[in-house]
């Protein structure tokens, strides 16, 4: 799975926010916490739920379960906008 | 009807198959040989502009609206104005600008807020001082000195705008109040409302250089948010808090 192309992942004021183009049709934005940033980075990459849980272990201190539940919380929440491509 | 025009300092031939554009266009009619890109219109572009406003329409639950051809390639012809726009680090950016004494006063919300009403009112409290730049899409450049709003053709359903340049000093986000009060906002909390007023391009590349161009835009101006009602008091509060920060 990989970000839609029409999603812009940018960084403002340390903050990851999704912007759609106008081509998307989610108009809204998405700011998130430091989980959906993590996620969004990886998913700048082709890559697979199995890895992105993998990479976010190495980089949160939280038991494996609690990171597996909150990075299919993000990916299920990015679907439903239609900002991942499978 | 092909003809060039300088929007927001920059040479932009334009080649429509309706007048109306040379009609809107004509006091930013200038003789050049050269210029930085041309606009061409086809007939697909007008269906789709049919199409976008009739789905519009549809999502906010109002009856579909009718418009001519030649209304509609005015607004093709901007869309493709502003999706190049960001290679020239300018945006299109949905609000109401007022200059006063020479300053940019940008006042944005979402549509039937109240923005026109408003800067209307800073009209009739300043007089002559106070004169529109545009009253709905200005086009804003970020340069090194900082932001330079525009006027354009693209005005609004009362047509108000100037074909002048002024330094944009404020961006204040609207809404409506019983009572008239304002505050400074940080660029965090105006960020969203930013993002979702400035025009936002199809191709990925030039929405990335637009959302660059917001962040500059975002830290080069004050922030504000006015709560206000209709009342000339609320041109009052808004103008002597900005002007004092100034």
């Amino acid at each position: 799975m990989k970000l839609n192309k029409d999603f812009i992942l940018h960084v403002s004021g340390g903050e990851a926010v999704l912007v759609p183009t106008g081509n998307a049709k989610f108009s809204g934005i998405v700011r998130g916490n430091k989980t959906l940033g993590a996620v969004l980075e990886l998913l700048k990459e082709e890559t697979t739920e199995e890895q992105i849980v993998t990479a976010m272990k190495t980089r949160f201190d939280a038991p494996e379960e609690i990171i597996a539940r909150d990075v299919k919380k993000a990916l299920d929440g990015l679907r439903k906008i239609g900002a991942v491509d499978e | 009807m092909d003809q060039i025009y300088k929007i927001a300092d920059t040479l932009i031939r334009i080649s429509p198959i309706n007048p109306k554009i040379v009609t809107i266009c004509k006091e930013y009619c200038v003789v050049s040989t050269h210029y930085a890109f041309e606009i061409k219109t086809s007939p697909s572009d007008i269906a789709f502009e049919r199409c976008k406003s009739a789905r519009e329409d549809e999502a906010e639950g109002h009856p579909v609206r009718q418009f001519s051809d030649a209304y509609l390639e005015t607004l093709a012809v901007y869309r493709k104005i502003a999706e190049k726009m960001p290679e020239y680090d300018t945006v299109l950016f949905h609000g109401s600008c007022v200059a006063v004494d020479g300053v940019g006063y940008l006042f944005t919300a979402k549509s039937g807020t109240g923005k026109s009403t408003h800067t209307r009112l800073w009209r009739q409290l300043l007089g002559e001082r106070a004169v529109m730049v545009n009253d709905d899409k200005p086009l804003i450049r970020m340069t090194d000195g900082g932001a330079i709003i525009y006027g354009t053709p693209w005005d609004g359903k009362h047509h108000l705008s100037a074909n002048i340049a002024v330094p944009l000093k404020v961006v204040c986000i609207l809404t409506r109040a019983n009572e008239n009060t304002i505050r400074p906002l940080t660029v965090s909390e105006a960020y969203p409302m930013l993002l979702q007023q400035v025009y936002r391009p199809m191709d990925p590349a030039a929405m990335a250089k637009t959302l660059s161009l917001v962040d500059r835009l975002a830290a080069s101006v004050r922030l504000w948010k006015l709560g206000c009602n209709m009342e000339i008091e609320a041109a009052q509060v808004a103008y002597e808090a900005m002007k004092g920060s100034l």
